[in-house]
Parts: C-alpha cells; structure tokens; sequence
C-alpha cells in the first residue's frame, strides 16, 4: 500500500485522531501546532493557532463542531472545528497530558501532569454551564497522589474515565463523583497510551512494558495480550477485523544504538484473538508515537517521533487474509 | 553457720586468757568449696589441659645419644613450622629413641595444623611420619567393644544422572539467564521452538557454569557454590566458600575449584580451595594473589594432575592426594605462560629471553618430567600456545621483532605432536593476527588477520607430507572472532560488539561461503554440542535493548528468534563423551542413509502435529473471544436508548446510520498538473 505523507510538523508528533465520520484526521506535535487535514487525500484543511508549548492530546465531538486540545504551556483550549476560533481557554497549573469529550459531548475531562509542586488532577467540565468555563472550575477535580495519569478516555456512556497511570494502573473514576469505580493493575511500567473499539466497549492499553492488552471497557476484565520486545507507544483496535495495530520504539537516547536502517520502525498488525503478530509496515524514521485506525476500518494511520503522519489504505488482500484456524 | 549451742558448749570466757577461735577439732564444716570459691574454682586447671596441645609423631628413627641432637634439630625444623613448641619429650628405651615423640605447642590449634601438615611426611625412605593429637589416642582407647553399626544415612537418589542424554529426538539442553539475572531457565533444544525444561527465580545470584561432561549445573551464591543435577534438577552438593566469584572443575568432573577474593587468611589459604564433588569435602586450599588469568589452576586432560605457575615456578600436583608431585615444584626462570596438551599429560610452557639464551618453547611429559621438545625462538617479543582439540598439534604463535627492523611480524610454530621427535613447521604471517582457532577434530585452522576494515580469513591445512597449505583466503570479511562446530569441518566467523553482529558461515570441506547474515549487536557465539545449531545472542550485560538469541542451523538458515526480556547469557550443556567405539561409529556412518529416512519420517509426523496443535489452539481462542464479543454487543444492544438520548436523538451506531440527514456534494479536488510540450514550434 501506497502511504500519504503528511507534511505538517516540524516537532515529533504526540497524537492523531480521526472524527467520528472518519473524514477528518486531526494531529498534534510538540511544536505546538495542531492541524487538521482530509483523511481521502491527504489535504490540510487548516491549524489551531494558540498554543505557545507542546500539543500532547487532542480531541474531536462527535459532530465534528468542536475541538479540544491539551499542551505544555498549562492550558487545555476548545476550538471551534470549522472556522479555527477558539472558544475557551482553561488555565492550569501544570502541562495538560490527555483530553476528551464524552460520548454526548456535553462533558469535557483532562488530566495535568505533576509538576512543579502541583500534583496530578483528573478535572470534569460541563460545557452546558458556561460559569464553569468563565471561572475555570470544574464541576468535580480529582487528585492523583500516588502515579499520575498518563492517557485516559471515556467509557461508553459518558458514566466514567478509563485512566491508564505511570505505574501501570488503570483506573474508572466517575464522571460524576470522582471516586474510583474499579482499578486494577496488569501492566508493570507506564501506559502510554489508551483507546477505545469504535464501539467504546473494548479499551486498548500500550505500555512501557512492552506489551498492549485488551481490557473490557466496563468491566476492566482482562482480555487479551499482545507482547512485543518494544516499548509500546500506542495500540488501536480494527472497527471491522479481530485486528489490533500498534506502535512503539523505544526511548529517544537509545535510538541511535539500534540498527540505523532507513524506515525501520515499523507498525504491527496482531490478530485480536490468537495474539499472533501476522504483519509490519515500514515506512516511519523514528518510533511511532500513535497509531489510529479510521473509523471504517478501511485506512489506518500512524504518527511518528519523525514528525510525519502516515495514512495508510489498505490493500484487498488484507481484507481477505486468515490465519489457519 | 555456727549453732548457738555449740556456742554455748564452749568454755567459758576469762580475762586472762585470749579466746580460743578456732574450731574444735572434729569440726567439719559443710560449706563446700563450690560456694566460696566458685569463680576461682572455675579457673582450676584441669588435668587434661595442656594434652590438647600435644601431639603425637610416630615412625621417628630410632637414633642413640649421639645423633639424638641432630634428629631433635631435624623435628624441630619440621614442626615449628606450625607453631611455637613448648615442650618435647623423646621417650627412650635402652639408650635408643623409642620411635615416637610427644610435642607440645602453645595452642591446641597449632597442635591441629601440625597433623593436618605432617601427618603422612615423608621424612626417608623408611619413615613416614604419623600424626595425631594425644587427646585422640584417649578416643580410641575408648571405644567400646560392642561395635554398633552406623546408623544408616538416608540415600540420596538424584535419580538418572544423564537423563537428558536419554531424550528420545536427541536434543540437547541449555541454561538461559534472563530478566537481568532475576531467572534463569534451562531449555530443550527443538528446532521449531524451545522446550522449557525447568525455569526458577533467583537460582544464580551472578551467573551458572555447566561441568564438563554436562552432569551439573553450578550457580554462585554469596556463600558459595550449589550443583544441581538428575533429571528434576535437584541439588547435589553445596559448597561454602563466601564470596565466591570464580569456578573451574576438573575435566573429569571429580574436583571443583573455588575463587574467592575474601576469605584469604596467611594461617588458612582460602582463597582457592580445591573440592571433591561426590563428598564435598574440602581437600586443599590455596593462596591466590590475583584472579587476572582464571583458572590459575589449570587441570591436565585426565584430571590426574593440576598445575600453576607463579613467578619463575611451576607447581604440579596430584590427585587425589593433592600434594606436590614429586614433593617440589619446577624452578623455570622466567617462565611466563603455559598449558597442557588436551590429548596426552605433557605441559608446553615458554620462558623469553635471557641475556644469550634465547626464548624457547618446552614441551615436557608428566609424570616422568621428560622434556620431549624444545624449541628456540629468536627476538621474541610475546609467544602465545594454542592446542588443537585432541591434543594432535600445538600452534605457538610468536610475536617477533627482527633484528634490524622495527615492527613486529608474527609467525605460527606448528608442533606436529603425533610424529616422532614432534617436528616443528613455521608459517609467516605479514599481517597483524586478530584470531586463531584450530578445527576440532581436524587438522586446519583459521586466522583472521589484517586492520580494520581490511580484515581476512585464511585457512590452512597441515598435511600429513610436513607441508601446511593455504586453502583460501576471504579478503575484506566483517569478523573478529572464530567459532569452529565442535564436529570440526564448519565454523562461523563473526563480527562481535563493535562490528554489529556480521555473521558468516564457512563450509572448510571446499571452503565455500555456506550463507552470509546479521544478528545486530550480537555478543556472542555458541555452537550446540553436536555442532548441529548455533545460537547467536544480544545480551543485556554488553547491550541493553534487543536482548534475544537467535537459533541457525549449522548452514546459516535462520530457525527461531527469541527474544527475552533482558537476556544475560546461554550456555549449552555438555556431552559426555561418546559411549560408542571407534567400530561402532564408523557402522553407523556407513549405515546412516537408513537412519536419516527413519529420522525424516518423524520430522514430518512431528510437523505436522505442530500444526494441528497451534491450529486447535487457535480455535479455542478464537471461540472464547467470540463467545465475550456476543455477550458484549447484548450489553451494547440494551444501552441504545441510552446512547440515542446522550446524542439528542441522532442515531450514530453505524457510520450510515442517519444517512437521511446526509448532503450529497460533488466536490472536485486538485490532484494533479502535467505539462505535455508540443515539441518546437518552429
């Protein structure tokens, strides 16, 4: 398959993501930049401008009319996704690490890093109360004192946040209350990086740890693993194949002591239910920083430490490929 | 205490007189000594005191009075050597020594260290000294005259020793050192993926060492060494020796050797001590000043004897006595390396120039201390011995500056050691040597010579006729070290560390370049026993990412790529030596076509079960998943109310599901421009 080169960053990539309809590929980089291009070809549709640190979380609505974006310079901003406007400002005390809208988009959460003297906090906004974005208080703030949050996303019906910790835990806090629904620790070092099914039923987990595993969104059941001999950076899960894709390197000092072979980094293809690796696609020049699928199944991309973002159509054969079974 | 009516029994008081205080006569008081003097009591010698410190020496000449001087001289000399002797008694009888003494030291354990010494030396021909402690000769004067029986030790069954040998497919067995040294693993070798064997946490705190023949399995522990063996890994013997870092066995599998820089005491050399494995008693122990070139004991090829050299002395020992061979160690001025043949006992040894004597190269056999060669070697700047594997020829490489010039050139001396007077054939090299290995089993060898990056391969044969042969020469090759099979004919040259792993390998028969690959980073070689597999490894200790090994076939056709999770070290295990005859091994090749179809057909079974395993097991996963999807879209279908209402009515489950509220737009995109000339327009 013939890969789009998206040529749009001159730092490394931190996240993509594509909108609910799949037409719109968003992504953002440590060189404070978010863009936004057409997933069919490739055509940047336009940037964000406002942020003055690294980008490290975006998201979309799920009517593709607002955006939200987390960065190091201590805010989390919401954009209007068509003309580029930016509607609020959320001020922090420290970097902004993940972010999302709720299922109804009603509700935004965002996690800050602990820096700086200031610990980890999980906040909640209502968007439906404009008070809470001029005061800039959320309606319920949660502290992390003991691992902080690395990646989060919502569960299926917007009831609580699925978040991944520097320890390797994952934990559900209400949306509501805060508290801690359920928590439960299979991964032995950092997360790097969660993501729904398309369905929000299921959760993929990436870790340090060298491996991703399939968590069941609800119950936090532990479903299956894949194992790599990498730190993993990002996982995705196929809307329409029992396939997983992720992405990983490793930390950005050693890489220079690997082979230097142009285009060695490569995403992995497992399948979902026998945890077998059956494919790899080269192409990136450093490690893969996310990994996304479209929302159809048909096309994936991926982000890299390179600062490129790679869409990927995939051939027929992938579609018909078996595993013999 | 005194009754008050004794009291008043006594006379009475007068004035004149002074009182009497003393006891009547037949008074006997019964306070014991216990009471009033208990702690000085406590320091009463005891008769037997003193006879700890005595010993014992019987077989002592029988001298009269005028060489009795002499012969207390002698003694003396002898056993002040283990502490200071404070008494002597030589019983006489008729003017004549009796034939025993009696010494006494200023310690019981100096007593002790004169019968560990001297007991059993040899003063002459005719006297052997006998040791004991006197305190002994009351033990067994002693004992009863009813002789029990001993009680009867549990036996210890580890079981068959050799079990693995017995495995049906004939693989071989190796130890995996992984998670930085948190586990370590043992394996079985099949080609299609490795069979765990038995895998435990924390078994080594460093590292493991297989003996010789592959019986044990040794792990290092802060207090010592453990061996562990038979077919469920039970241990054996342990071995306390604290701080342990550095073991050698002997190649017959009868002795192990300790290395301990701590324990090191003038009194009780500890810091090498020699044990008997099937006992694990403690036989010897040894002074070692620097653990630099381990072994510093280096063991003949039947384990009879084992030697060391420090400076200008060789000391050859042997078992199972442990003492000195022949009493005294070899005066050899200046020698500065040596080893023994792997085939026969015969030591080579070089000692460097001497004002005009020139260096030379000895080959002496043991016991008999015979020098069978030697061979004088001119402007030698270093010399360095290299043993074929069955002991057939000794290569010297010697390093020498010529007179007159300045560099240094280097020359192979290949001592034919199966020919009568062990002729001595040279081969010039010009280039710098890099490595040398002989063929196992053979007679070639290779050199890897040149500087980075022009580095070549050579390969020589010494034939039979007194010539020795360049075969081939590999020019501009990526390698640095050698890695013969074990069976001889084929080898590896590898590129290690600094040259990423380069891996080629050579078919010696014609000399043909078999298959040419890469195991990046890869920090060593190890070819499995039966020279059938070799496994190319990343290990954490030289690099810490990619820690795998990669199992090849002796061809160079990639089997399996293992990756461990910080992977340290793999170590097959050793094969006793072939129970077969030379008769029955040649039966057998000529034999083999029918063996090789017995073989195959079992592969191919074996294949394609392999198959139908992973297949089935596919299925159960595949069935299990399935199974949690279904009950999940349950759960999904019942939410879709909920999911309609979070979403004001709009129904997104499918991507076309509100498709009614779609525009159609056509909307054309630039894709590309191409500018087709017309040619010249005149």
């Amino acid at each position: 398959m013939k890969p789009i080169l998206l040529q749009g960053h001159e730092r490394s990539i931190t996240q993509i993501k594509y909108n609910r309809e799949g037409d719109l590929l968003f992504s953002v980089a440590k060189d404070t930049v978010a863009n936004v291009w057409y997933s069919v070809n490739g055509e940047r549709l336009g940037t964000y401008n406002g942020h003055t640190g690294a980008v490290w979380c975006v998201d979309v609505d799920w009517d593709t009319k607002s955006v939200l974006t987390g960065s190091a310079d201590n805010s989390c901003r919401l954009w209007d996704c068509e003309t580029g406007k930016q509607l609020a400002l959320l001020q922090t005390n420290s970097a902004v690490r993940t972010c999302g809208f709720d299922f109804s988009g009603n509700i935004i959460m965002f996690s800050t890093d602990k820096q700086m003297g200031y610990q980890c906090y999980l906040n909640f906004f209502d968007l439906r109360d404009p008070q809470q974005i001029e005061d800039n208080q959320p309606y319920v703030s949660v502290p992390c004192s003991e691992s902080r949050i690395t990646s989060a996303i919502w569960g299926p019906l917007g009831e609580f946040v699925i978040a991944g910790h520097e320890n390797g835990e994952i934990n559900q806090f209400s949306a509501k209350s805060g508290e801690v629904l359920k928590k439960v620790k299979e991964h032995t070092k950092q997360i790097n990086d969660i993501q729904p099914s398309v369905d929000l039923t299921m959760a993929i987990t990436a870790s340090k740890d060298n491996t991703a595993k399939l968590f069941d969104s609800t119950s936090l059941e532990h479903i299956k693993t894949f194992k790599t001999e990498r730190p993993v950076n990002s996982a995705a899960i196929s809307p329409i194949m029992d396939h997983v894709v992720m992405g990983g390197g490793q930390e950005a000092m050693e890489v220079t002591t690997t082979s230097t072979r142009i285009g060695k980094f490569e995403a992995r293809f497992f399948h979902a239910a026998y945890e077998e690796e059956f494919g790899r696609v080269k192409g990136h020049f450093g490690p893969i920083n996310c990994v996304a699928f479209h929302p159809d199944g048909k096309s994936y991309s991926s982000g890299g430490e390179d600062g490129y973002v790679r869409i990927h159509y995939f051939d027929p054969q992938y579609f018909d490929f078996e595993l013999e079974a | 205490m005194q009754d008050t009516v004794d009291r008043a029994a006594e006379p009475e008081f007068e004035d004149e007189e002074e009182p009497s205080f003393s006891d009547p006569e037949d008074f006997a008081d019964d306070i014991d000594d216990e009471e009033l003097l208990e702690d000085i009591l406590r320091e009463k010698p005891l008769e037997a005191d003193g006879i700890d410190s005595v010993v014992v020496v019987d077989n002592v000449p029988q001298v009269g009075p005028e060489r009795l001087e002499k012969l207390k001289n002698v003694i003396h000399k002898i056993f002040s050597k283990f502490g200071k002797i404070t008494n002597e008694f030589y019983p006489e009888v008729d003017g004549m020594t009796k034939g025993y003494i009696f010494l006494e030291y200023a310690a019981p354990n100096q007593a002790l260290e004169a019968v560990k010494n001297a007991d059993g030396y040899k003063l002459d021909k005719q006297h052997t000294f006998r040791v004991n402690v006197f305190t002994d000769f009351d033990k067994y004067m002693s004992i009863s005259d009813e002789w029990e029986p001993p009680e009867k030790q549990p036996f210890k069954d580890f079981g068959n020793m050799r079990h693995w040998i017995e495995d049906p497919d004939c693989r071989d067995q190796y130890s995996v050192i992984y998670e930085s040294g948190e586990r370590t693993a043992i394996f079985s070798n099949d080609p299609k993926e490795p069979i765990l064997v038995e895998e435990r946490a924390r078994w080594t705190e460093t590292y493991v060492r297989w003996s010789p023949k592959g019986t044990y399995l040794a792990t290092f522990h802060q207090r010592g060494i453990a061996l562990w063996g038979g077919e469920k890994f039970k241990q054996i013997q342990r071995f306390s020796h604290q701080g342990v870092s550095l073991i050698d066995f002997s190649p017959c599998e009868r002795y192990v050797v300790t290395f301990s820089p701590l324990m090191d005491t003038k009194e009780d050399p500890q810091a090498i001590i020699i044990w008997d494995i099937l006992t694990g008693q403690k036989k010897r122990g040894f002074h070692c000043e620097s653990s630099a070139h381990w072994p510093i004991f280096k063991w003949s090829q039947d384990g009879k004897f084992f030697a060391r050299m420090t400076q200008d002395t060789l000391s050859i020992y042997e078992t199972p006595s442990m003492g000195l061979l022949d009493k005294k160690s070899l005066k050899i001025s200046g020698i500065k390396d040596f080893s023994w043949s792997p085939g026969d006992n015969i030591i080579a040894f070089w000692v460097p120039e001497d004002k005009d004597i020139p260096a030379r190269v000895t080959l002496m056999q043991f016991p008999s201390r015979q020098e069978i060669r030697v061979r004088n070697l001119f402007n030698v700047v270093d010399c360095k011995l290299h043993w074929q594997r069955q002991g057939d020829y000794l290569c010297v490489k010697v390093d020498r500056t010529p007179k007159g010039t300045q560099g240094v050139v280097t020359n192979f001396e290949i001592f034919r050691m199966r020919e009568k007077q062990v002729p001595v054939d040279v081969v010039e090299m010009k280039e710098s040597i890099i490595a040398f290995a002989w063929e196992p089993n053979g007679s070639k060898f290779a050199v890897l010579h040149g500087e980075s990056p022009r580095i070549n391969a050579s390969f020589y044969h010494v034939k039979n006729n007194g010539k020795i042969e360049l075969i081939k020469m590999f020019d501009k090759q990526q390698a640095n070290s050698i890695f013969w099979s074990p069976q001889g004919q084929f080898m590896v040259l590898a590129g290690l560390r600094s040259m990423n792993g380069a891996l080629a390998f050579v078919d010696t028969s014609d000399c043909t370049m078999m298959n040419i690959a890469e195991h990046y980073m890869a920090s060593d070689v190890e070819w499995d026993p039966t020279g059938r597999y070799v496994v190319t490894s990343v290990s954490w200790w030289s690099h810490k990412v990619d820690n795998a090994y990669w199992l090849w076939t002796f061809q160079g056709r990639l089997l399996q790529k293992n990756n461990k999770d910080r992977f340290c070290q793999l170590l097959w295990r050793p094969r006793p030596p072939t129970l077969l005859s030379q008769e029955q091994i040649k039966m057998i090749k000529k034999d083999l076509k029918k063996y090789s179809k017995i073989f195959e057909q079992k592969d191919r079974l074996s294949q394609s079960k392999a198959s139908k395993e992973l297949v089935d097991k596919r299925r159960l996963m595949m069935e299990e998943y399935r199974q949690y999807r279904d009950k999940a879209m349950q759960t999904y279908n019942q939410q879709r109310e909920l999911r309609l209402q979070l979403r004001g009515g709009v129904d997104t489950d499918e991507l076309d599901s509100n498709v009614e509220d779609w525009e159609e737009e056509t909307i054309e995109f630039f894709i590309n421009e191409e500018i087709i000339p017309f040619g010249d327009l005149e």
